[in-house]
Parts: C-alpha cells; sequence; structure tokens
C-alpha cells in the first residue's frame, strides 16, 4: 500500500474526502515517518501528536480535510509561540491569520519547520535546532529561511508546507530541494500573528512538490481561488542583467533550456535600477528589522550573527533612503515591463545548495557567502512586493537540484502557477516527481 | 588601525556597543561582500528619483494605476 506521504497533496486531500483514506491514518503515517527520516534532516524539531489529533477531531470539511501540514516556526500557534530559530518563543502561543486559514480548510497542523536564525540567512546552517540538511544530500544546505518546509517537503514528510519569504525565504529553499515554493504577493496571506508582521518585504505562500498542490494550499493561504488558465504562449521578459550574469554554468544551462522548450516568446528587457537590487534589498531587509534586535535577542545570536548586527547599526541612515528610492524605480519600471511581459525569468539561485560545513558558493568571478549570491536573485521581488515561484527544472552534477525563478504582476499568482504547470509539462515531470535519494523508492 | 577600524570602533563606542576583534574580523568580511555594493549605491545619482508615497508593496505603484 501506498505511504499518504508519497501521495500528492491534493490526492492525499481527495482520498480522505472520498473516504478512501482514513485521517487519523494519514496523520499517524505522517508523524511515524518524520520520526523514521527526519533524522539527517532536521526540518521538523517539534511535532504535535495531541494538538494534531485535536485539530482533526475538529477539522471542517474544508478543501484539505484531515491533510497534515507543517508550518514555518514564525507563526502563533494555539499551542505554541514561534521561536524564528532561536531557542526561545519570539511570541506567545495563540491563533495566526494562517493557522485560521488552515484550520478553516480543515487541515492539520502536525508540526513546525526548522530556519534560520531569526529568519536571517539563506542556507538554514544557522538555526538553535540544528542545520537544516537538503533531503538530495544532507551534508548540503537545505536552504533559508524556510529551509525546514523546503526539506520536510522534498523528503516526503509532508506534501505541503507553510513558508514565509523575506529576500527569497521561500523560492531559494525551494530551488536548493528541488520543490515548488511560491511568494504570494505582499499582503495576499494576512500576517498577523507573524513573528515579522513589522516587515515590509515578507509575504507568505505554499511550498509543494509541484504546482498543483501549490495552487491548492495556495488558495487556502490566500483565501480565494487562484483559477487555472492556460499559459503555453506567455510572453516572457529576460533581464540578462544582472541576474542571468555569472552563474553557475550547469544552472545556467538548465533554466535556459526549460524556458527554451517552453515556447513561450522570450524577449530581452532591461529593468532601471536592477543594478542595485541587491543592496537595496539587503539594507531593508535588515535595517528594518533591527528595532526588534535587543540584548535578550542579541544574546542567543552566534558571535558571527551578533557581529553582523553590530556592523548593520553603523550603516548610514542614507543607505535606507537610496534603497527605497531603488525601490520605486524598480517597482515603476515594472509596472510598465508587465505591460508588455507577463512573466520575468531568471535563474532562482546562481549555484546548487553548498556544504553545511562552508556555506560558499563558487560563481565563475570567485567564491562568495551562499546568502550575498542568493539574495542577488530573490531581494528584489521583495522590494517589488511582487509573486515569485520556484520550478524544479534540472539536477546539478553535484546531486542537488536546479530551480528556475519566475515572477509575475502583483496579483498574478495563478499565472504563476500555470506557468510553473506548462513547465512541468515540457519537461515531463522529470524534476518535480524526481525522488531524492533520501526518499528512496515509494512503498 | 586602519580607517575601517576607526570608523567601527568609535561609532559603535558612541553608541555605548562593545566591540572586540572578532567583532572586527566579522564586519570586515561582511563590509568586503557588501561595501563596494554599499558605496555604489551611496554615490549612485538618485536626484531624479522620486520616492513612492505611500508605498503599497501589494499593488503596482499608484502613479502606474492611474496613467
Amino acid at each position: 500500500m501506498t505511504h499518504p506521504q508519497d501521495l500528492s497533496l491534493r490526492d492525499q486531500a481527495a482520498g480522505v474526502a472520498s473516504g478512501e483514506l482514513d485521517p487519523g491514518e494519514v496523520l499517524a503515517a505522517t508523524l511515524a515517518r518524520i520520526e523514521e527520516r527526519d533524522g539527517q534532516l532536521r526540518s521538523v524539531p517539534s511535532v504535535f501528536p495531541e494538538e494534531s489529533q485535536r485539530m482533526l477531531a475538529e477539522a471542517p470539511r474544508g478543501p484539505l480535510h484531515g491533510v497534515p501540514i507543517a508550518v514555518k516556526d514564525m507563526f502563533r500557534l494555539p499551542w505554541r509561540g514561534p521561536r524564528d530559530g532561536t531557542p526561545r518563543e519570539q511570541l506567545p502561543p495563540g491563533e495566526s491569520a494562517a493557522y485560521h486559514r488552515l484550520k478553516d480548510a480543515g487541515a492539520v497542523v502536525v508540526g513546525v519547520t526548522n530556519m534560520h536564525f531569526w529568519g536571517a540567512g539563506s542556507t538554514g546552517h544557522v538555526s538553535a535546532y540544528g542545520p537544516v540538511g537538503n533531503p538530495w544530500d544532507p551534508s548540503r544546505c537545505g536552504g533559508g529561511s524556510s529551509g525546514g518546509s523546503a526539506a520536510a517537503v522534498g523528503a516526503r514528510l509532508v506534501a505541503g508546507a507553510v513558508g514565509v519569504d523575506g529576500g527569497g525565504s521561500i523560492r531559494l529553499p525551494a530551488a536548493y530541494c528541488g520543490i515548488t515554493g511560491l511568494k504570494c504577493t505582499f499582503g495576499v496571506v494576512p500576517l498577523q500573528g507573524y513573528t515579522h508582521e513589522f516587515a515590509s518585504m515578507d509575504a507568505a505562500g505554499p511550498m509543494c512538490r509541484d504546482a498543483a498542490d501549490a495552487r491548492l494550499l495556495g488558495e487556502t493561504l490566500a483565501g480565494r481561488q487562484l483559477p487555472v488558465s492556460d499559459e503555453s504562449a506567455l510572453r516572457v521578459g529576460i533581464v540578462r542583467e544582472p541576474f542571468w550574469t555569472d552563474l553557475d554554468p550547469e544552472v545556467e544551462r538548465a533554466c535556459e533550456e526549460a524556458l527554451d522548450n517552453t515556447g513561450w516568446t522570450l524577449q530581452e528587457v532591461e529593468l532601471d535600477g536592477a543594478e542595485h537590487a541587491q543592496i537595496a534589498a539587503v539594507a531593508r531587509l535588515t535595517l528594518e528589522a533591527l528595532h526588534t534586535i535587543d540584548d535578550e535577542h542579541l544574546a542567543d545570536a552566534d558571535p558571527i550573527m551578533r557581529a553582523l548586527v553590530k556592523y548593520e547599526r553603523l550603516l548610514p541612515a542614507e543607505l535606507l533612503v537610496r534603497a527605497d528610492l531603488i525601490r520605486a524605480k524598480l517597482r515603476r519600471a515594472l509596472a510598465g515591463l508587465f505591460q508588455r511581459c507577463d512573466v520575468i525569468a531568471w535563474p532562482t539561485v546562481p549555484a546548487p545548495a553548498p556544504p553545511i560545513e562552508a556555506p560558499v558558493v563558487e560563481l565563475p568571478s570567485g567564491h562568495y557567502p551562499a546568502d550575498a549570491a542568493n539574495v542577488r536573485q530573490s531581494g528584489f521581488g521583495n522590494l517589488a512586493g511582487i509573486p515569485g515561484i520556484n520550478v524544479p527544472v534540472g539536477l546539478h552534477s553535484a546531486g542537488v537540484p536546479i530551480g528556475l525563478q519566475l515572477q509575475a504582476g502583483w496579483g498574478d499568482e495563478a499565472v504563476l502557477l500555470d506557468a510553473a504547470e506548462h513547465v512541468e509539462r515540457v519537461t515531463e515531470r522529470a524534476y518535480v516527481d524526481a525522488l531524492p535519494p533520501l526518499a528512496g523508492t515509494p512503498a | 588601525m586602519d580607517s575601517f577600524e576607526l570608523y567601527v570602533r568609535n561609532g559603535l563606542e558612541l553608541r555605548g556597543i562593545d566591540v572586540d576583534d572578532k567583532d572586527i574580523a566579522v564586519m570586515r568580511a561582511a563590509d568586503a561582500v557588501y561595501g563596494p555594493a554599499i558605496r555604489s549605491l551611496m554615490e549612485a545619482d538618485l536626484g531624479s528619483a522620486a520616492p513612492e508615497i505611500p508605498l503599497d508593496p501589494g499593488s503596482p505603484p499608484r502613479e502606474a494605476g492611474e496613467s
């Protein structure tokens, strides 16, 4: 018999709805699989056997009735305050908006997922719960900051997880772990009860194996339909500078091949201000969070993070003003661009997941900390507020996945999901259905 | 002590924040990665760039919608 977590999210939901699957057995099998398979990944540091049973007992017959979902440890749950990758609660227990949406859909919160400390990194190798491993190679980074959500989905521990993306934190780990991660438009998923509710860059979204599952979970989180359309004739903007430069050659080739095979109309475009997007995103991300970091928070951090906070405290105020001017410039340029293009595309990460021991990536121009290289590809979308999705499109010779990033205009999540499904079709689902060695062969 | 270290030590001292040699080493590494981009943005000619007020990241810029 097929293990329920070897089924898609939609098949789990359909199986429970039709009576073919017993939701109590699905939950028990999911908890057992996490126990059995998560040791090397550290992706789900806390599971909730009692609370999830209680949720199941009270679950309405919604679209996710009886389906186990894992949630990034940044949302208040009635029985647990979120910890943000740190050793202690950052907010008291309570009912976050994301929890409400899941509960109202009949889903069962089975556990919280590991994440980069404070959400302040794209590798996931710094966390009070240990580094997040990659299901394709546990000695490599699972990514961050929603690395636990990506690794748990990639390893078939759960078919759906909730992530949040403030500088790439859904898309980047999704690329590292070979899953589909959708950062929704800013504000589409309400962030009440979220640890960084103050942030102007952060947007939540679904992390699943493929676009159809992401649509199902995304509709729940967004609280609206994301209808299917035919997206076989899209106009795609290719912004060469800086997003297609200085890439790992295998990453570049896989992304180009995937786009070439779509049949979409590809057009080279330029975006005024894009050359400053990376540092503008880093400035916004770090400086708008600084006021929340007090001595107690700093005491929990490792010496490197403490030193980085000190560095950030010396950045000039003018830098933030200039970052916001770049943000305004980019958003205006994008508004014009989306009159001519339906989506824009570039590699989600410039190089594949690096080793946990040395989270550094090798690019043609040299070696760089993965965070700096990654945010160049992703921070742009957070500045703009637009939705973005990672679509798995290859497997690197290092043995870990490659991802293509598609971004669309404000509110166009459905376009991205349609586009991702089109990419899945032209790649014959080779990468969304690929099983990491840790997941073995489905029983 | 070079100008970077002087700036860091004096700046943090003014704010009453301790700093040690390890902090300086980490900050120097961070500055090697991000410093050039920071300086480039600080020197960029943004005289003609208009701020977006109010900013709603969840929607297109208001002027784009109105045009």
